[in-house]
């Protein structure tokens, strides 16, 4: 039983690390695809992903995953050693997508629990002869490449370049003779001086692990060599002599002395050109050198043998790279199982509620009771409880680079398919929205990314005939936006065409034959292209043209309480937006009180809040009513007699009149008291319970009471 | 699954009109004290609104008017038992909560069907259990909860049949 799971968990593990590498690989796959060939940094990373994914596949004995990333390597492995010159870049773009999606179908077949059957045979001998062909095509002397028999690669460590304001420093320190551990004291002031190095090297190195040198640095101290934008004064701040220190010598040298490096303190210079490829591997491997070749890569390169100087820390041996652009800083995540974290929110609502039982309990009300500490710790506590909903809240946000990230492959499959020239671009991925919209606006917005690719963009021959650049242009953006998000697609192709789509909504018997087909505005006509079964497209493409489609996407998007809407300006191309919410767990709510009961509508829907005087009110024979309010009229709800509830207000002049809008209807709602605003944690209303018209969800309120969250497009209906 | 055997056979019976009625003990959660209920618009007049369980918000249907029984005042031996029927979490409302028995299988007899069904209630019941001298009527908790359809069309039939026309 035991050994079972551990096997699971290893499994786990084993899908979790290589579906986040292989992430990551199309990443820098697509990142780059454009440019004439990897840069070497990629063709690294590339090279230790598939390294990383044999070795464990190997372990977990999957062999076809294991040969197919063993011949990738191979491929990868050739082009850092040998820097091949005539490499077709986007035919091996695609190989590697074509291997990470062969990796990624093999591991959901595993993580179905199925046997991972797909045979590699084909996509092995592609390689094989892809590898042929690059080694051919370079057609000079070359190396034999064997796996793992790796040559050394030459490494050159790169003093970063000076500043004008940085300073060169020669440190001597001296600790007491019988201090205890003395290496980790040497370490605790390198990591000190960390934080405002630009660049550190000291002597002896390796002082976390070896032990003796303790003994190296109370016989001969311990050296430090630091480039830094302070002055001596501040850097006698950072290394004080006291306890441990006995003595602190601090001199400020030239940087060609720098460069020397501790040459005049004790000739301890050494050239490292012959560490091995694991060591490099394993070295870059660690988070703390990602840190470290981000600080070089911040740097200008200079030529190799500029500087050569010996050291593993914290200057790290790293090969030239060429210039690349900066690599954005990649969060540390935990995978969390969902309903754990639901159950944390649930606590979390509980503990408010015992909270606020706590601090209005009756005992307290007590005449003449002193307080004072009472209430100064029940606010800390207060603080604390808001603060820790806060957290709860944020940590079910997510960015949306990943979903972003699959739009470009589909843009570069789509298009490549389509044979059309496409640039894409993104902006705004990193906006923030919750975990469970991010699941549900994947797939609207896939369709949305490939009809602008297969409708939107004209043929490469049809842009040149309309004075268009060949390259077609696909833009994602993301954006919030009064409490939403927006997400939009554009295209420069050729646009909505308004005619083709009346036609087709006539034939159809879309259109109201009482009116004009001209007194249709654009917005209307493209919302025909949102019903079911509606499509332009003459022919059905592999990609789009069924005519399902637009309106399972607005389906979706609707039922996540969202919005579609579509500019389009002929021959210019399309802009589709969906709006959404930004969380379906919490929501910006008003709370009103009707009756006995109270209702939550969401603030973005409230225009305004207006007393209202008898004056104003306009009866129609037939019972509805409505209000004047500066020159406008609108229909007036009820809520109490549209919910047929009991003691609720029936004077207008008693109430309050809420106005809501939406999609550009206005309704006035009519409530008794409004009671405040706050953020409420949406609850779904329980299944057992019938759907009710206008009611969305509910929520417990601070006191532990439950109030029912209206649906404002369900009241307007 | 050890407190399955202790499980067997208890029940755990309430006191609604002058009947008792048993529910057996694996479909309830707990007993709460009664609490405030917020009423949900346009429901069955038996589903009398949600309560916050410990920051879950369960529905509460009242056993009375279920059974067709006139409607009693709320007091504070009014009890709330919650009971999860194929993950359906539901709070019943009644008037008293008598105790918890045991009633061995052979002392539960089917319940009788008898020409007119007159009392509602006896739609949810599946067996009569006899505990020393007096009977409790034990419930089927699915139909209790689900039953709307079919009640429907019984009284559609029954009413067919009894009275030889054709309401609705």
């Amino acid at each position: 039983m035991a050994e079972e799971f551990n096997t699971q968990g290893m499994l786990d593990m084993y899908l979790f690390e290589n579906g986040q590498l292989l992430e990551r690989l199309q990443e820098i796959v697509l990142e780059q695809k454009d440019a004439e060939c990897f840069d070497e940094e990629s063709i690294n990373e590339i090279f230790r992903t598939m390294h990383t994914i044999k070795g464990s596949s190997g372990v977990m004995m999957f062999d076809e995953i294991t040969k197919v990333s063993h011949k990738l390597e191979d491929v990868f492995y050739y082009l850092r050693e040998s820097h091949p010159q005539k490499v077709p870049h986007l035919k091996l773009v695609e190989h590697v997508l074509e291997v990470a999606d062969f990796i990624t179908d093999e591991m959901e077949k595993i993580q179905n629990g199925e046997n991972a059957d797909g045979d590699a045979g084909k996509l092995v001998a592609e390689l094989d002869s892809f590898l042929t062909q690059i080694k051919s095509g370079k057609g000079e002397k070359e190396k034999k490449i064997q796996e793992n028999v790796h040559e050394e690669p030459q490494q050159f460590y790169i003093a970063p370049m000076a500043t004008s304001a940085s300073h060169f420093y020669k440190i001597y320190l001296t600790f007491y003779p019988d201090v205890q551990l003395a290496n980790v004291h040497a370490y605790k002031i390198v990591y000190a001086l960390k934080e405002i190095a630009e660049d550190l090297l000291y002597y002896p190195e390796d002082i976390i692990s070896d032990e003796s040198s303790a003994q190296e640095i109370l016989e001969n101290g311990f050296k430090i060599l630091l480039q830094a934008q302070c002055s001596e004064a501040e850097l006698r701040e950072i290394i004080k002599e006291g306890y441990e220190l006995k003595k602190v010598d601090i001199y400020e040298c030239t940087a060609k002395e720098y460069q020397q490096g501790f040459d005049s303190i004790g000739s301890e210079i050494r050239i490292d050109l012959e560490s091995s490829v694991e060591e490099i591997e394993a070295r870059t491997d660690t988070a703390a050198s990602e840190e470290e070749n981000k600080q070089e890569e911040d740097k200008k390169p200079i030529a190799p043998g500029d500087f050569v100087i010996a050291s593993k820390e914290p200057g790290k041996g790293k090969k030239l790279a060429k210039d690349k652009p900066k690599k954005q800083e990649k969060a540390a995540f935990i995978s969390v199982d969902v309903h754990k974290m639901d159950m944390l929110m649930d606590l979390i609502g509980e503990l408010v509620i015992s909270e606020s039982v706590v601090l209005q309990n009756p005992d307290l009300k007590v005449e003449g009771l002193k307080l004072d500490n009472f209430n100064k710790a029940a606010a800390q506590m207060s603080k604390i409880s808001t603060d820790l909903q806060n957290v709860i809240m944020s940590m079910r946000m997510m960015p949306l680079t990943n979903t972003f990230q699959k739009m470009n492959r589909i843009v570069f499959d789509v298009s490549r398919k389509l044979g059309k020239d496409i640039e894409f671009e993104m902006s705004g991925e990193n906006t923030e929205v919750d975990k469970n919209i991010i699941e549900h606006i994947s797939d609207p917005l896939m369709h949305l990314v490939r009809n602008a690719v297969d409708h939107g963009i004209e043929t490469v021959k049809e842009r040149k005939a309309s004075g268009k650049t060949e390259k077609g242009k696909v833009t994602l953006w993301a954006k919030t936006e009064s409490g939403k998000v927006w997400i939009g697609v554009q295209d420069n192709g050729k646009g909505l065409e308004r005619d083709k789509i009346l036609a087709k909504a006539k034939k159809q018997g879309l259109l109201d034959p009482r009116r004009e087909e001209k007194s249709y505005s654009d917005k209307e006509v493209y919302q025909f292209i949102t019903l079911p079964g509606f499509s332009t497209n003459e022919t059905v493409t592999e990609y789009s043209g069924r005519g399902v489609g637009m309106d399972v996407v607005v389906s979706n998007i609707q039922a996540i309480g969202g919005a579609l809407e579509i500019e389009s300006t002929p021959g210019q191309g399309s802009l589709m937006v969906l709006k959404i919410p930004l969380t379906l767990s919490i929501i910006d709510g008003i709370v009103m009180e009707v009756g006995h009961s109270y209702f939550v509508i969401e603030t973005g829907a409230v225009k305004e809040f207006v007393g209202v005087r008898g004056n104003m009110l306009i009866h129609e024979p037939s019972g509805e009513e409505f209000v004047m309010i500066r020159g406008e009229c609108y229909p007036v709800l009820r809520l109490g007699e549209w919910y047929h509830l009991d003691g609720y207000e029936a004077d207008m002049e008693d109430g309050m009149l809420v106005l809501i809008e939406v999609e550009k209807q206005i309704v006035c709602l009519f409530v008794d008291r409004l009671i405040g605003k706050q953020e409420i944690v949406v609850k779904p209303i329980p299944d057992y319970i019938k759907k009710v018209k206008g009611l969305s969800g509910c929520t417990q309120l601070g006191d532990g009471s439950i109030a029912l969250i209206l649906d404002a497009s369900g009241l307007i209906e | 699954m050890g407190g399955h055997d202790t499980q067997q056979n208890k029940y755990v019976t309430f006191k609604s009109g002058n009947e008792y009625f048993g529910l057996k003990i694996e479909y309830v959660n707990e007993i709460i004290v009664f609490q405030e209920i917020t009423e949900i618009p346009e429901s069955e007049d038996y589903i009398k609104g949600l309560i916050n369980l410990r920051g879950k918000i369960i529905p509460v249907i009242d056993v009375r008017i279920r059974f067709k029984q006139a409607p009693l005042e709320y007091n504070d031996r009014t009890c709330i038992i919650v009971i999860n029927v194929k993950d359906t979490v539901v709070g019943l409302i009644v008037e008293k909560v008598a105790e918890v028995v045991e009633i061995p299988e052979e002392n539960i007899l089917p319940s009788p069907k008898i020409g007119h069904e007159e009392k509602s209630q006896n739609r949810y019941v599946y067996g009569i259990g006899k505990v020393g001298e007096s009977v409790k009527l034990l419930l089927d908790p699915d139909k209790l909860l689900r039953d709307e359809e079919l009640e429907m069309l019984e009284k559609a039939s029954e009413d067919t049949v009894g009275e030889g026309e054709v309401i609705l």
